[in-house]
């Protein structure tokens, strides 16, 4: 049978994960800021190391202005993962990660949950993740869409875990 | 599906219905806006809709209908942002398409107005931060900088006056005048690039203070007529009387302001003359505005350099000679625009050139004050020479100091290369001053002066007279020596007068006590 998987990227507006969207899925990256109303999905297939091959269908919701309680619960139905993407600039786009950890635990205990830091690009990779292992931020990748560093690899990884 | 629905579908083009199977084959659609075949997979149509899939795979499809608003959908030909309901029926399942593109797209630019303005005041936010973090390390770079230039210069300067009180052949002595004033040089660039760095950090206060304008003047006038001389130019000075005698202000950043326009008039004029006058603009009950007009029959400038004459290096003159870093007129319009002042410039090439400032000041209708001399002092008549502890870690300071003080036959003197040491050294031996530096290692220059104050009953060690001192020099340097129980400050690079002036000032003020 076909593996077909569903991926939701959630988190605060701005963040970058439409950049991500569009770095993952064509390879291209915009500096121009675009809102993102509801929810745009795209399918990407990929091969697995053991040859087998998985649809990833990628859900990137509009980003939320306060908790993830804001996005619409619709959206989240049916997913295999969640991206929690933050800016590591804005500190308000972190702020409520423990609180939305919870909440998507409480209401989506199976599906696992990935932390990652987006626009890398704008800081010192050492620096900034001390600074937010000190604030107890546990996140499970940092990447830049902007130069794609770890973008890809994010997601195979990703993509690996899944299907296991 | 219920009534309502079906009588709104059948109305409103702005609906697509599709009927499909539980395996995903469409059975019917009415292809309003998406043109899907029919017996084709809904699936192949738009990823959208695998979540059918999934939404069986888990059981949710025991709901009887399901909603997804702002959905984003596409195909090669259409692109709409709908909402999607999914209404569940035993063999069947019927997708309806509400297209809300236009409602979506008029949302979509108040979200947008709303989070670029929220990003942009961040991005701005993170900018300010920056560049302030750069501003910081520019000032304490420059400031470290300084203490490292300061401490060398020291050195060649005391030295450079250790070695002209020897017997020199004349071109020895044209060499030592040479060094001399190019150390000089480069101190006050130092002092310029701290200054420009004080101001565009904001950190220049003003300093308002009473002071004589008559006795600024005329110094003024006393040290340029020299130099005019030399250059055989004509240098004519003019004030207005009704000036007051006494004004407050900022004496120094006004001598500072003055003292560059005209050094550049000098330095810029060959022949003919220099002019100095002072006006009155206004005059309101304490306050009063001053023009100081430099006019100079120097080389002048090209019209097309004047706008860019105040910017940080600027230097129009190719004329190697003429010695210059191009931050004096930066620091001029800098200041001028902390006093709340106004400078203009007029030049015409090979006719000179005119600067007029306007400065505010206030007075006080008082009677004039008698003016302060500087208090001479005499060391005690003693049998024996005094003795001085110096603490510096730079044997090249220290062997300067030392020779400064044997030289005039009235001191012993004792090094000490840290704070520790200084405190073994008064515990052992009565010293009569101390000179220390304030950033010498282990115990640094303001902890030692704590522990000599305070850990001693003998007054002899908790009184004696401790003079600080450092290369980096600034306002607030002596208040921080005189604070942490020291007696006074001097600054690095001293000239050998001043040093030897406070050590006395000290020691006789210890004696009439």
């Amino acid at each position: 049978m076909k593996l077909s998987k569903k991926v939701v990227l959630i988190g605060h507006f701005g963040v970058g994960k439409t950049s991500l969207f569009r770095r993952f899925m064509d390879n291209e990256f915009s500096e121009e800021y675009k809102v993102t109303l509801g929810v745009q999905i795209k399918k990407k297939v990929i091969e697995l190391p053991d040859g087998r091959e998985l649809s990833m269908i990628i859900w990137d919701t509009e980003g939320h202005s306060n908790s993830i309680e804001d996005t619409r619960k619709s959206y989240l139905l049916g997913s295999h993962a969640f991206i929690y993407v933050f800016d590591v600039t804005r500190e308000e786009t972190y702020a409520t990660l423990h609180k939305d950890l919870e909440y998507l635990k409480k209401n989506h205990a199976k599906v696992p949950a990935k932390i990652l830091g987006n626009k890398l690009d704008l800081v010192n990779e050492k620096e900034i993740a001390q600074h937010l292992t000190s604030q107890e931020i546990h996140f499970d990748c940092l990447t830049s869409a902007k130069t794609n560093k770890n973008v890809q690899n994010f997601f195979s990884e990703l993509a690996k875990e899944i299907t296991k | 599906m219920t009534k309502h629905q079906d009588d709104h579908l059948h109305f409103n083009p702005q609906v697509q219905i599709i009927k499909i199977s539980y395996d995903g084959t469409i059975k019917e659609t009415d292809n309003n806006f998406f043109n899907w075949k029919k017996n084709t997979s809904v699936f192949d149509a738009h990823p959208f809709f695998e979540i059918l899939r999934e939404l069986e795979r888990n059981n949710d499809t025991d709901k009887k209908a399901l909603n997804f608003p702002c959905i984003h959908l596409e195909d090669s030909e259409v692109a709409k942002i709908c909402d999607v309901t999914f209404t569940i029926e035993k063999k069947e399942i019927t997708i309806i398409l509400f297209d809300y593109t236009t409602k979506y797209k008029d949302l979509n630019q108040i979200a947008q107005q709303k989070n670029e303005s929220i990003l942009l005041s961040k991005q701005l936010e993170l900018k300010n931060k920056y560049l302030l973090e750069k501003e910081e390390f520019k000032n304490s770079f420059i400031a470290n900088i300084n203490h490292e230039i300061r401490t060398p210069l020291t050195s060649i300067l005391g030295f450079v006056e250790v070695l002209e009180k020897t017997k020199l052949t004349f071109e020895q002595e044209e060499l030592a005048r040479i060094i001399k004033r190019e150390s000089l040089h480069l101190n006050s660039l130092i002092d310029d690039m701290i200054d420009l760095s004080k101001i565009e950090s904001g950190k220049l206060k003003v300093v308002e203070e009473r002071f004589s304008f008559q006795n600024l003047i005329d110094g003024f006038r006393e040290s340029y007529s020299k130099v005019a001389e030399e250059k055989q130019i004509t240098f004519e000075t003019t004030i207005d009387p009704s000036i007051q005698e006494y004004l407050i202000g900022d004496r120094t950043r006004v001598y500072q302001i003055i003292n560059n326009i005209l050094t550049n008039a000098f330095k810029f004029t060959e022949e003919g003359k220099i002019t100095f006058s002072i006006t009155k603009n206004y005059q309101r009950t304490n306050k009063t505005s001053l023009n100081f007009k430099i006019e100079d029959t120097g080389i002048g400038i090209m019209q097309e350099n004047i706008p860019h004459l105040f910017e940080r290096f600027t230097r129009f003159d190719t004329d190697k000679r003429v010695s210059g870093t191009g931050l004096g007129l930066a620091i001029v319009k800098n200041l001028v625009d902390l006093l709340n002042g106004e400078i203009k410039v007029n030049s015409e090439p090979e006719k000179g050139t005119t600067f007029n400032i306007k400065l505010p000041f206030k007075f006080e209708v008082i009677k004039t004050a008698p003016k302060r001399k500087k208090k001479k002092y005499t060391l005690p008549k003693s049998k024996n020479k005094f003795r001085i502890l110096v603490v510096e870690d730079e044997e090249i300071t220290q062997y300067l100091i030392m020779k400064i003080l044997i030289s005039t036959g009235n001191f012993f003197v004792d090094i000490a290369i840290n704070g520790q040491e200084a405190i073994n050294y008064i515990e052992r031996r009565k010293y009569d001053l101390i000179l220390m530096d304030l950033t010498v290692s282990k115990i640094d220059g303001y902890q030692a002066t704590h522990m000599i104050r305070n850990n001693y009953g003998d007054k002899f060690i908790s009184e004696v007279p401790i003079i600080g001192f450092s290369g980096k020099a600034n306002e607030t340097a002596k208040d921080k020596c005189i604070r942490a129980g020291m007696d006074d400050f001097i600054a690095k690079p001293f000239e050998q007068e001043e040093l030897i002036y406070k050590i006395t000032k000290q020691i006789a003020k210890k004696a009439a006590d």
